[in-house]
């Protein structure tokens, strides 16, 4: 473990880190050998498949998926394409998943709900959202999500019905049947939004909300415009409803499953065994902590594509908090946005 | 009509003919000129000192030699024409202002609806001088700012004699679709190509001090423009012996004026990047090499008919070695706008071009020259494209 000269961590950490970064090399390796369009990639960037360190592998940048569609298993084992929503006038990002993919996103996030939330049985569940056709194999970030946390809950109740308004007389009975008892609240951060801070029809319903643990996270590009910071929204969120318990997470369609939750205390989000990650600067230089970045998010379960190690357009920054308990269970990180689009000059096309 | 800005001229606009060259444009560009050089911190904006360079009475004074020269027949402007300039340079379109004031024409100017301080700055100057006086100059003048206003375009395009349009093919074709006069006709700047020649053998002896200019210059024909320029490079031809030593040079010396010049942005480094993995995913090209994020260079194995396609932005580079310049028969096509070169004698391209009938190259001229607009562009030469001659027998 000498390897690792690293004061800011505990041992326990870094033999984590130790054993991610064998299994990381394991896993380009395999996609370099079983997607042509990577393997050529992996020989372009002169690295050199020695070499073991996490700082050295290699990585896509995350645009290149609404570029190329990458895949590392026969065109024919792919059981589901995870679409990212994509800005306007830009491509979705697309992202091919084979059965054993699809199985071990459900089983990372299994995991990594279970470590937070501790509890063994299915809680009753509220989903802000429409009921998703079940028959569409073509998900988006929002669906998969849905998909992936309704597995913990207990006959999720859809909040939302066709025309866009919250079914009332459901969630009245929803919460008089379970406002005593822990229940689970989950949705894109943009619809918690909508629905609890800008539209008043659950306020003005005056309800009892102490017992509901609130999870909720992406739907950035929406928050973006809104400016409203996360620190903001759960204190209102708990103030206007009594919520004690609220979850923000941040994660990659292009890594969907090993998701980062937030620290209940210290408000950092936290890798976990699948996943980590690194900061770098506009020459993709390392940089340490407390330094602003591009994020590089590792993770151990895209094996059918290549999406394993991906350079984001999100910018953010490690933190170290010795304090929190937190800090013995991964890096912790913040997120500060997505990189500005800079305006291609030059003589194009004139507007 | 609504949603236009007259940022020069009035709303009414009566045209005025005057002899191309003309004392009064003459005098009216050179006061301009002056005026541009009393702008405040002119060094901010190395744009409008190139132009205000160009406006001088010496530079003027050429120019009308120049065409008296060459036209021994008696000339006078076409009438009015209609610039629609470029969205993202904020100065061409003083430029096309120019080249139709010289040749004697009245010009309604559409700029880019982007705010570019500059646009600001040009507009200010010439209302300045035209308060002086020049009160032919002043019915020569139009500048307007709109943006989806097609009623606009439509009269602009019925009235005008000639339609300068600088493009983007898509607004080429866009702006097609409004009428003009029949004897009226448009003079399209499209969507070009444009690539460098390099004589290593030349780099071999340079100076460190030559070598940091000549990334200086090169650098000001690229990355000013974001690479996106019709006349920035995208392909550099490394000629004579293959040379990794000196290249590297070339391209070490280009990144530290980057660094020192160049504001390079996240979005650019993740534009640059993506654009490498596209590349590198089909394995159809050599190997590549990047300086930090400044420059990416991708060596090319061979050169395919569609040589346009090879383009990148932000300074992405490909490149190519070569003994002779044979192969460029087959692979310059007609897209291809601008040949900028170092370490060659004029007469070399003068034989080559003799023996050699290409499809494309408009232009050959040093590196460091590659944007400088002049009154000869794409081909054309605008003394003679913007005036019309009277046949005295």
């Amino acid at each position: 473990m000498s390897k690792f000269k690293n004061h800011n961590q505990s041992p326990d950490l870094l033999k984590k880190k130790y054993i991610f970064q064998n299994k990381m090399y394991s896993l380009i390796k395999y996609h370099s050998k079983n997607s042509i369009d990577y393997g050529n990639f992996i020989k372009k960037t002169n690295y050199d498949l020695k070499n073991k360190k996490l700082e050295l592998f290699p990585f896509l940048p995350v645009r290149i998926f609404k570029e190329k569609e990458l895949m590392s298993v026969d065109n024919n084992k792919i059981v589901r394409v995870l679409q990212s929503s994509g800005t306007t006038g830009s491509k979705p990002s697309k992202i091919f998943l084979d059965e054993e993919n699809s199985r071990n996103q459900i089983i990372a996030l299994n995991e990594i709900f279970k470590q937070i939330f501790k509890s063994k049985k299915r809680l009753p569940m509220l989903i802000f959202d429409k009921k998703p056709n079940r028959n569409d194999s073509n998900f988006n970030a929002r669906l998969a999500a849905i998909h992936g946390f309704s597995l913990f809950g207990k006959d999720p109740l859809f909040l939302i019905d066709e025309k866009n308004n919250i079914k009332v007389h459901e969630l009245d009975k929803f919460l008089l049947k379970n406002k005593s008892k822990d229940f689970l609240m989950f949705g894109f951060t943009s619809i918690v939004y909508e629905h609890l801070i800008q539209k008043e029809i659950i306020k003005n319903m005056n309800k009892e909300f102490s017992k509901g643990i609130l999870i909720h996270g992406g739907g950035w590009k929406k928050m973006e415009n809104l400016k409203i910071s996360n620190y903001k929204l759960k204190e209102t969120l708990k103030k206007n409803y009594g919520l004690k318990k609220i979850y923000n997470y941040y994660g990659l369609v292009e890594q969907t499953g090993s998701i980062f939750f937030e620290c209940e205390k210290c408000s950092n989000f936290v890798t976990t065994k699948y996943s980590e990650i690194l900061i770098r600067d506009r020459h993709f230089k390392i940089l340490g902590k407390n330094k602003k970045g591009f994020v590089q998010l590792l993770s151990l379960l895209p094996s059918s594509y290549p999406g394993h190690s991906i350079l984001t357009d999100d910018i953010g920054e490690i933190k170290i908090n010795k304090e929190c308990e937190c800090f013995f269970k991964g890096t912790q990180f913040i997120i500060h946005g997505r990189v500005l689009k800079s305006e291609l000059r030059g003589c194009s096309d004139t507007i | 009509m609504n949603n236009i800005n007259f940022l020069v001229g009035k709303k009414t606009f009566k045209k005025k003919l005057l002899k191309p060259y003309d004392k009064e444009i003459c005098s009216f560009l050179e006061t301009f000129s002056s005026e541009l050089n009393k702008v405040k911190n002119l060094n901010l904006y190395p744009d409008i000192k190139t132009l205000s360079f160009f406006c001088r009475a010496k530079n003027i004074e050429k120019f009308k030699k120049n065409f008296f020269k060459n036209n021994i027949d008696l000339r006078s402007g076409l009438g009015l024409v209609f610039h629609i300039t470029p969205s993202n340079v904020p100065i061409n379109f003083a430029y096309s202002l120019i080249f139709g004031l010289l040749t004697g024409n009245s010009n309604i100017i559409k700029v880019p609806s982007q705010n570019f301080v500059q646009i600001k700055i040009i507009c200010d100057a010439i209302n300045k001088v035209l308060k002086k006086g020049f009160n032919n100059i002043k019915k020569m003048i139009q500048i307007v700012r709109y943006q989806d206003n097609d009623e606009f375009t439509k009269i602009a395009s019925l009235n005008c004699d000639v339609r300068i349009i600088w493009g983007g093919d898509n607004t080429i074709k866009k702006i097609r679709s409004f009428e003009i006069n029949p004897r009226a006709f448009d003079l399209s700047f499209a969507d070009r190509y444009s690539l460098s020649i390099i004589n290593t053998q030349k780099l071999i002896s340079l100076k460190s001090f030559e070598a940091r200019r000549l990334a200086e210059k090169f650098y000001n024909d690229t990355y000013l423009v974001d690479q996106n320029a019709c006349s920035s490079p995208h392909l550099i031809i490394w000629f004579g012996e293959n040379n990794q030593i000196v290249k590297d040079k070339f391209w070490l010396n280009l990144s530290n004026v980057v660094d020192k010049k160049y504001d390079l942005t996240d979005d650019m480094s993740m534009d640059k990047y993506t654009k490498f993995c596209k590349e590198a995913f089909s394995n159809k090209l050599g190997s590549f090499k990047k300086y930090k994020n400044n420059v990416y260079t991708l060596n090319l194995r061979d050169i395919k008919k569609d040589i346009d396609l090879l383009r990148g932005n932000y300074g992405f580079f490909y490149q190519i070695n070569s003994k002779n310049l044979k192969f460029l028969n087959k692979v310059i096509n007609k897209k291809v706008q601008t040949l900028t070169y170092y370490g060659f004698q004029k007469k070399f391209f003068q034989k080559f071009f003799n023996n050699n009938l290409l499809e494309g190259i408009d232009r050959v001229v040093p590196i460091g020259q590659a944007l400088n607009l002049d009154l000869v562009w794409d081909g054309y030469d605008l003394n003679k494209t913007l005036t019309r001659i009277i046949d005295i027998r």
